[in-house]
């Protein structure tokens, strides 16, 4: 009847998980089903774990746990420390993967978790959240976090309520306007058909201000050519002024035309003049942005159709960056690369004097002395700077040249000597061997004498 | 009694768990629409409230109850929590205290049996590692005994803390002089504690007498369904 402490059943099964679990695991498949036979890890089910929790280690603590529930870390309390947020973690994991892959409920695991309820439901729901327990794959793949506003299944979407933002809100009657309502721009008013019909509108406006806006979904998305096409005359009559461009299109509003237009390709730029033309004055204008800080501004009069044309694009803070922003679009690459280049030496050649760089720049200015700022000016040092250190080490290499091209003919000198001298010597052998010759054709001819004459005086006598 | 040197009077404390995580145990007992919830758990009394709202819900939804139930949880932890709030701004004297903790437990199949001696003065004392180690340690295959004997000893020792407040209360009202002593005597109305004095002295052992080994020896009893069935039955008429 009274089992004795060393004789409790079913506890001989060795899983091979740290020790501490061993409560848990063997218990877990004891109370799931009292009928089923207690089963090891038999079951071949993968468990998929989702790749942003590939840190996980039933025998080491991450950073992002450390990070996502401080409380077992901050060593406040004596019981709350890493070893025990293990306990908790391994047992719930273990627990789920038991019974995988039946998705496992808090209750579930707060009813076999030694420990005060809202920690286990905290590593509950971080272990839920990254995936380690009721995960599956079919499931959407981004995690989405226990919102304990939304009653609904944690895995489930939470429910988005789609914000219209282009849904219109009738000034005259506060009604949200459905099919088509009235813009005037003018006095910036919004009226449903309904209103515009009755006249529910200001003594002041004529009815003719107004103009139709559809408000069909269809229209929202896809931009037709008509629609193109009036967008791009808008922008190249009204350039900047967003409203004029919006009325101009119809059924569309201020930022769906700023986003449409900022969507167009560029290269096509159907409102750009000839090529040439917007270079020299893309150059002048940044070379007049050069001189003066602020004297931009009485650039921007001239053309001012070009500017606004690109505004969306250029958004910086620094007007002169966005100026050059448009303008370098506008001209194109290489244009604006050369038109760079120059402008950067013109601003290096501003209180640096002649002797700098006459290599090979094309357009070279004369600034009128303006105004440059500390950094402008540190810049052109370090530019002259380098263009020294440049001419330098050019003309070292020049002399190295020359001193090897010395070296080069000093040797053909030599060389030349010495065939002169091989010539000379040459000669004189030649000389010589003339003269042996010379010599030995004279002693011939004496001893043929000197025997002619002995054979005739052997003959007289 | 004489007041032992040794045995110094020790002040009185702000009334909280006398354990290491001052944790509060609740116990639930529903019944609406036909449906009984019976639970029993811990809670740290320093998490936010709105954790009440959420663990009902996800309670209720896990355990698929109607709705109406949510309420009525939330209700049941609010208020218990707030009465152990009240208990917090008090005193209480826990003297040198060792109390008899027993647990008489029945968790689905596993019936524990248990007695054992705690110190009260011991504030860093955790029954939640106490369970944990004697599940392990009997090889106890349930995981639900585990909280359910840290969730036994700790309802004891609230109770226990419960009363000590009270005889602090009355002790200060009755005027007595502050001594040691007496509030150990006051104490042993409960009937339970025990004198560190008597426990220790020279002239006992710290061993325990034979007759009373088999008191305090841990029984687990694994029951078939058969008599988990009628322990039940029993149960229930006895509520009734």
């Amino acid at each position: 009847m009274a089992a004795k402490a060393s004789d409790s059943g079913g506890s001989g099964e060795i899983l091979p998980i740290t020790p501490s679990l061993s409560e848990t695991t063997s218990g877990v498949t004891a109370a799931s089903q009292s009928t089923q036979p207690p089963s090891s890890t038999s079951d071949v089910d993968a468990v998929c774990v989702p790749s942003y929790s590939r840190w996980f280690s039933w025998t080491g603590i991450d950073d992002c746990e450390v990070r996502s529930l401080p409380e077992f870390f901050n060593s406040k309390s004596s019981s709350k420390n890493p070893k025990f947020y293990m306990y908790l973690r391994n047992s719930i994991i273990k627990q789920y993967r038991d019974d995988h892959p039946r998705k496992i409920s808090f209750t579930d695991v707060r009813r076999t978790l030694v420990s005060d309820v809202v920690s286990i439901r905290r590593v509950f729901d971080f272990l839920e959240y990254w995936g380690l327990i009721n995960h599956s794959s079919s499931s959407s793949a981004k995690p989405l976090k226990w919102d304990e506003k939304s009653a609904g299944d944690a895995s489930s979407e939470p429910p988005t309520t789609v914000k219209e933002t282009a849904k219109r809100i009738c000034n005259g009657c506060k009604s949200i306007c459905s099919v088509a309502c009235f813009v005037c721009d003018k006095y910036e008013l919004t009226l449903c058909a309904r209103c515009y019909v009755r006249g529910n509108y200001r003594v002041g406006i004529n009815s003719t201000e107004f103009k139709r806006v559809e408000l069909s979904e269809e229209s929202k998305k896809v931009w037709s050519e008509k629609e193109t096409l009036q967008l791009m005359e808008a922008v190249m009559h009204y350039g900047d002024d967003w409203k004029k461009v919006a009325t101009h299109v119809t059924g569309r509003t201020e930022k769906d035309c700023v986003s449409q237009f900022v969507k167009l390709p560029f290269g096509e730029q159907f409102v750009k003049e000839s090529d040439s033309e917007d270079s020299l004055e893309a150059f002048d204008q940044i070379k007049g942005s050069a001189d003066l800080e602020s004297g931009g501004s009485d650039k921007e009069g001239s053309s001012p159709n070009k500017r606004m044309r690109l505004t969306p694009l250029a958004d910086a803070s620094n007007p002169i960056m966005a100026q050059a922003a448009f303008l370098s679009a506008l001209a194109g690459t290489k244009v604006a690369e050369a038109a760079a280049r120059a402008a950067v030496t013109a601003l290096s050649d501003v209180d640096y004097e002649a002797e700098k760089n006459a290599s090979g720049d094309p357009n070279r200015q004369e600034a009128n002395g303006g105004e440059i700022t500390n950094s402008k000016r540190a810049w052109a040092d370090a530019k002259s700077l380098i263009q020294k250190e440049e001419q330098e080490v050019e003309g070292a290499i020049k002399e190295i040249v020359e001193v090897e091209m010395k070296k080069i003919r000093d040797r053909i000198v030599h060389f030349e000597k010495l065939d002169l001298e091989m010539e000379r010597s040459r000669k004189q052998l030649e000389d010589m061997k003339n003269l042996l010759f010379t010599d030995q054709l004279n002693i011939f001819f004496h001893t043929r004498k000197a025997r002619k004459s002995e054979d005739r005086v052997d003959v007289q006598t | 009694m004489k007041a032992l040197g040794s045995s110094g009077w020790k002040g009185p404390v702000k009334f909280r768990m006398p354990t290491a995580e001052n944790l509060v145990p609740i116990r639930l007992d529903i019944q609406s629409e036909g449906q009984r919830y019976k639970d029993a758990f811990t809670w740290n009394p320093s998490d936010p409230d709105n954790e009440v709202v959420v663990f009902a819900k996800r309670t209720v939804k896990d355990l698929k109850l109607p709705s109406a139930f949510i309420t009525q949880i939330a209700q049941s932890i609010q208020s218990q929590l707030s009465d152990f709030r009240a208990f917090e701004g008090q005193d209480m004297y826990t003297g040198e205290k060792i109390i008899p903790i027993k647990l008489d437990l029945r968790v689905n199949h596993t019936l524990i049996k248990d007695q054992f001696l705690w110190d009260l003065n011991n504030f860093e004392s955790d029954p939640e590692e106490f369970a944990r180690t004697l599940c392990k340690d009997l090889g106890v295959e349930d995981p639900e005994v585990g909280p359910a004997v840290a969730f036994a000893i700790r309802e004891q020792l609230y109770e226990i803390a419960i009363q000590s407040v009270a005889s602090a209360r009355e002790s200060r009202l009755s005027k007595k002089g502050r001594r040691g002593s007496d509030h150990g005597s006051a104490s042993k109305a409960s009937g339970l504690s025990m004198d560190l004095v008597k426990l220790f002295s020279f002239k006992s052992s710290v061993v325990r007498k034979r007759k009373d080994l088999d008191v305090y020896e841990p029984v687990v009893d694994l029951l078939t369904s058969e008599e988990v069935d009628a322990l039940e039955a029993r149960e229930e008429r006895h509520a009734r």
